[in-house]
């Protein structure tokens, strides 16, 4: 193994194999290391003192309480939203005072109207256990509802649905627009560009797993992510915390619902009950624990 | 990932998202609050100061610039604020000499591990000898050690190049160690 000079203190701090030797974290960088510096006298006073800048000084760490830290932000969320919707204290001159109060009355009541014409044309789906529902939309994506789920949008916009339960899209693709369609769950939004992918919210997470096409998902804690074709991923906002994620090779178990047959393959019968039980909202006791954890593979229907 | 979704949380927070900018708030707070308590010496003011500037921040969001680590923006900021209204306090010190003699972080007992991993420094009266370091070292190893910054971050917060953090850091260690044996000789 040949390194590179180490003439200045720097070079040794911002050398990852040093500071794995340092933090003993590598077997193969501390052999190294010994053998380096018992060949290079004359930086060893230099790799020392690398060493103890690493090392330092420990300190305990203490973090205020978390309730405390809540209060005082809560204090702060008041000061902004009265701040965006400030009160007339101070007298100003009658006219420009008048402007002022017919302009906020005017974006008041137009506000109102937006938020009243939102609201009252919002339409929604529903189904109840033991049934599933093909939909389609009104820019002419498809949707097909599991049971016990519920999809909601805006009469003005399609392109936008809010979804809790299960339910497998296909948006249809808008080249001339080039315009969006979301699925907005508890947990994440999926910013979709033409292209078939199934969402399940139950269970307080969200699965997605994507079919056909490339999709973007804004997880709740910022972070972002693209899938691609065969991408499955489960993530939880209570939990701040993505459960599962790979690519599956074989997955028509993730859709299979939507042609209205469940499909098992080589799952532990305590998983398979568990869908069952989320389609007919049943519930299942297991006489005996040990059959939980048997293998099982088979096909059940979805409607009764 | 911390840098990636600091970008995310940033970028939100320009424009205007509240669910962004509170959880910011609770993952710097705590943090921060200690930082200032060192440098003020007075938990009201801490406070203050911090509700002050988080406040500054939201409704200056448009024109904040575009960062890919938040840390340093906010410590070097909060830094400031803190200074020029301890400043506006005091009347007669001019802010370029307050860096110099006001910020005097001390360490207390509880902070300390005692069993420290460094062998040079495993002395019972380390903390004193700490406490004595000139004032800049101090800064610069509570910045490094207690908060955990990165170099380059403490030389946007103390407002000096990167060079000169590892010198302070580095002869704050020296100090120490020098400190340390002749505590030593004199005590065996």
């Amino acid at each position: 193994m040949i390194k590179k000079n180490y003439n200045t203190i720097e070079c040794f701090l911002s050398d990852t194999s040093f500071t794995n030797w340092v933090k003993k974290n590598r077997l193969s960088d501390a052999s190294f290391w010994e053998y380096w510096i018992d060949n290079n006298p004359k930086s060893k006073e230099m790799a020392n003192d690398a060493k103890e800048i690493i090392l330092g000084i420990q300190f305990k760490k203490t973090e205020l309480d978390k309730e405390k830290v809540s209060s005082e932000w809560e204090k702060l969320e008041k000061k902004i939203k009265e701040k965006h919707f400030p009160v007339f204290k101070k007298a100003t001159p009658t006219y420009s005072r008048f402007i002022g109060i017919a302009a906020s009355i005017l974006l008041l009541i137009s506000l109102g109207a937006y938020v009243a014409n939102k609201s009252f044309s919002k339409i929604t789906h529903k189904t109840t256990y033991g049934e599933f529902l093909n939909l389609t939309l009104k820019d002419g994506s498809k949707v097909t509802l599991n049971s016990n789920s519920s999809i909601s949008y805006y009469k003005n916009d399609s392109r936008k649905v809010w979804l809790s339960g299960e339910a497998f899209f296909e948006v249809d693709k808008k080249e001339t627009t080039q315009s969006k369609f979301w699925v907005l769950t508890d947990d994440l939004t999926i910013e979709v560009f033409g292209t078939s992918f199934n969402v399940d919210t139950k269970h307080q997470k969200t699965d997605v797993f994507l079919e056909e096409g490339n999709i973007w998902l804004a997880l709740k804690n910022g972070q972002e992510t693209k899938m691609k074709p065969g991408d499955f991923i489960s993530f939880s906002s209570k939990r701040n915390l993505i459960l599962e994620q790979r690519s599956l090779a074989n997955s028509s178990h993730k859709t299979s619902w939507k042609n209205g047959t469940i499909i098992f393959e080589n799952l532990a019968l305590s998983d398979a009950i568990k869908r069952i039980e989320d389609t007919y909202g049943l519930k299942a006791i297991f006489k005996d624990e040990e059959s939980r954890n048997k293998i099982i593979t088979g096909v059940v229907p979805i409607t009764n | 990932m911390k840098n990636l979704s600091d970008h995310f949380v940033w970028k939100a927070l320009k424009e205007g998202d509240l669910k962004a900018f509170s959880l910011l708030y609770k993952t710097y707070y705590s943090m921060l609050y200690n930082y200032g308590l060192k440098i003020s010496k007075s938990p009201s003011l801490t406070e203050d100061t911090l509700q002050d500037f988080f406040l500054y921040i939201y409704e200056h969001k448009e024109n904040l610039s575009d960062l890919e680590t938040i840390a340093p923006y906010l410590y070097s900021s909060y830094r400031r604020h803190l200074l020029k209204t301890m400043k506006k306090k005091s009347r007669t010190i001019a802010i370029d000499e307050m860096e110099k003699t006001i910020i005097d972080v001390n360490f207390t007992p509880e902070e300390l591990i005692t069993h420290q991993e460094n062998e040079t420094f495993k002395n019972k009266n380390i903390l004193n000898l700490l406490n004595n370091l000139p004032k800049r070292q101090k800064e610069a190893l509570y910045l490094k050690y207690y908060s955990g910054l990165k170099t380059n971050d403490i030389a946007i917060v103390m407002n000096v190049n990167y060079q000169s953090v590892v010198n302070t850091i580095h002869k704050a260690l020296k100090n120490l160690r020098e400190e340390v044996a002749v505590h030593q000789l004199f005590n065996s």
